[in-house]
């Protein structure tokens, strides 16, 4: 018999909205993440999941791209702007070592000195079920997390 | 005292408050499942809106350094109010009056403004300009559809009075005692033009696209929602969900408010809502396109306002 | 009013989404994933790391042995260390599932040392890696490997030579 708080927390944690930010991405995990969104073979609405267009609605972060330079800046500040509880998931190899872009002089990478980060989903890009593997992981952190 | 705690009762558990707020909720979730089927898609559980609800309510309301605070957090909470107020006025038909105390078609009318008025205090007040952008734009749609809403409501109020005796009836409890004897307004030529109005008017009340202009996501960020979050939010999505309970009432009780009485009542307002949603807003949402703000403007002013302006005009001359 | 046909086709046709997570999903056949690095077939080249484009993957000289390392989460999947290699050692499976919690970050990795060994003719120092088989005329049959690969490079020429060529 489930208390009333754990009850709560498992209603709300059906109902888990995404937010991408592209620090500085090369886009193909973007379009991967888009796939995820728009394409009826990987429906991700089936985990309650729903692409919000502002920060301040989210509660999984997908970031993609190592950490450019030029946008460090704003990435950091859009990050702040996002209410916790939330869960950072880096899609794609360059957040987490910078991937091809590693040796670069304008990439911030690994992207966990800046921003911590919960699940990495490595692949360059990353398949688009394996991302949805990421975001379930995502959504059984963020249910602890509530 | 019997009349204002029936009043009560209404506002606050049925037909208003928590029936409409479940009943608007289950109207939005099968509207995204059926959407999602039209697509080819699985779409989210039925229950979806409640537990967005549920999580909305556990986040924190985050208020930016330049809003003004108590306009912020006040208005939505303004807006549900007045929708909770708006539902228990609208009628069902064989199951509900509304108590006289509570206001008529006019008071229904003056609220049925307030949740786009407190969507674009909402959008200036938040202080960003994305929410600038969402209240221009927002008032632009308000002053078009606003005008055949207030045009159809008079051609009906007109005919009902007409019918009853040569003046104009603004009781919607008239309204739907006249139509359950002397037949819907669904079948009376005259107002058919009114009726197209009504159909070409709620998909842009509800904010539905084609007319989904202010709160487009992709445009302008959500617009005047965008520095919205946690709680004040989810009183956002409460006031739209009822206010698809209100309006959606509203046209069935003008047009169609025949049915029996009892629960098999109750059951056929639940069937007339869930078709005039699936119909009117899943249908189109699916299969059209946002428009621009100039070309909602224009096919508000060509299209509902002439058709709602002919059935009046020959409601009053005939 | 070709949407009405479209709706209607949809409906009937129901839901294309696949099962996954709810389900097994789909995997073709020659998918790019998840390396694996058999010990035994390593020449010790150091082929994949030049090539490797995402500089995933290390090798380097430890008291035991030469020590390869690989880490996941720089590995862009291009195949182009299986495709150089000459024993093929390092293979790509199919296997996708590779999403984890970032706590877990460099366990993503393979770890393996070819070890020291003494040669077993002249009793010097060596690296106990396979042989090289590429354009080795007739090719080697797996007692020849087993014996090459306690051989130092001095005595693994003289083997050669001794072993001839097909002509």
């Amino acid at each position: 018999m489930k208390t009333l708080s754990e009850t709560i927390r498992g209603l709300a944690s059906r109902s888990p909205w995404i937010y991408r930010i592209n620090a500085g991405s090369c886009n193909g995990c973007d379009v991967e993440c888009a796939t995820t969104a728009c394409i009826p073979r990987y429906d991700v609405e089936r985990l309650g999941c729903q692409y919000c267009g502002s920060p301040r609605h989210a509660d999984i972060v997908l970031i993609t791209g190592p950490l450019t330079a030029r946008i460090k800046e704003d990435v950091l500040r859009v990050y702040a702007e996002i209410p916790d509880p939330k869960v950072t998931v880096a899609v794609g190899i360059c957040p987490i070592s910078g991937g091809v872009f590693r040796e670069s002089y304008a990439v911030n990478a690994p992207m966990d000195q800046y921003i911590p980060i919960d699940v990495n989903v490595p692949g360059c890009p990353p398949r688009p079920q394996a991302i949805i593997e990421g975001v379930a992981l995502a959504i059984d952190i963020w249910r602890e997390r509530l | 005292m019997l009349t204002y705690s029936n009043a009560l009762f209404a506002v606050l558990a049925f037909p208003g408050g928590l029936f409409a707020l479940a009943l608007g909720l289950a109207l939005k979730g099968a509207d995204r499942r059926l959407a999602a089927r039209l697509q080819r898609r699985v779409g989210p559980p039925l229950a979806q809106p409640f537990f967005d609800l549920v999580k909305l309510a556990r986040k924190r309301t985050m208020v930016p350094d330049i809003a003004a605070k108590p306009v912020f957090l006040g208005a939505p909470l303004i807006g549900a109010v007045s929708m909770l107020l708006a539902a228990a006025l609208v009628p069902i038909a064989g199951v509900y009056t509304p108590e006289p105390v509570l206001g008529d078609l006019l008071v229904l009318l003056y609220l049925l403004t307030i949740p786009a008025v407190v969507l674009m205090v909402a959008g200036s007040a938040s202080g960003s300009p994305f929410g600038a952008i969402g209240f221009s734009r927002e008032m632009a749609l308000m002053l078009a559809y606003e005008g055949p809403l207030v045009l159809v409501v008079a051609a009906v109020a007109m005919r009902t009075g007409a019918g009853l005796g040569g003046h104009v009836s603004f009781s919607l409890s008239e309204i739907v005692a006249y139509q359950q004897a002397h037949g819907a307004f669904l079948f009376d030529p005259v107002l058919w033009p009114a009726l197209l109005a009504f159909l070409a008017f709620y998909p842009a009340n509800l904010g539905i696209v084609p007319f989904d202009i202010p709160e487009a996501e992709t445009e302008v960020l959500e617009g005047p929602l965008l520095e919205y979050s946690g709680p004040a939010l989810g009183l956002f999505k409460v006031m739209s969900a009822l206010k698809a309970v209100v309006v959606l009432g509203l046209g069935i009780a003008l047009f169609y408010p025949i049915a029996p009485a009892g629960v098999l009542g109750l059951a056929a307002q639940l069937g007339k809502l869930l078709v005039l949603m699936l119909l009117g807003v899943t249908v189109l949402r699916v299969s059209c396109g946002r428009m621009r703000i100039d070309q909602a403007f224009r096919f508000f002013l060509k299209w509902p306002l002439t058709l709602s302006l002919l059935s009046l005009v020959i409601v009053a001359f005939a | 009013m070709r949407f009405f046909k479209i709706f209607a086709r949809n409906l009937r046709q129901g839901p294309s989404t696949i099962a996954f997570p709810f389900g097994p999903a789909w995997t073709p056949e020659r998918l790019r994933g998840r390396i694996e690095f058999d010990l035994a077939g390593c020449t010790g080249c150091r082929a994949c790391e030049q090539v490797c484009a995402g500089g995933a993957i290390r090798f380097d000289k430890t008291p035991q042995g030469l020590r390869f390392m690989m880490w996941h989460n720089t590995c862009v999947f291009c195949g182009l260390c299986t495709f150089y290699c000459p024993t093929k050692a390092i293979t790509q499976s199919d296997d996708w599932h590779l999403a984890h919690a970032a706590v877990h970050k460099y366990e993503m990795a393979i770890r393996e040392v070819i070890p020291y060994t003494n040669c077993s003719v002249c009793g010097l120092k060596t690296l106990a890696s396979a042989p090289n088989p590429v354009g080795v005329e007739p090719p080697f049959s797996a007692e020849e490997i087993e014996q090459h690969r306690h051989l130092c490079a001095g005595c693994r020429k003289k083997a050669m030579a001794e072993r001839g060529v097909k002509s």
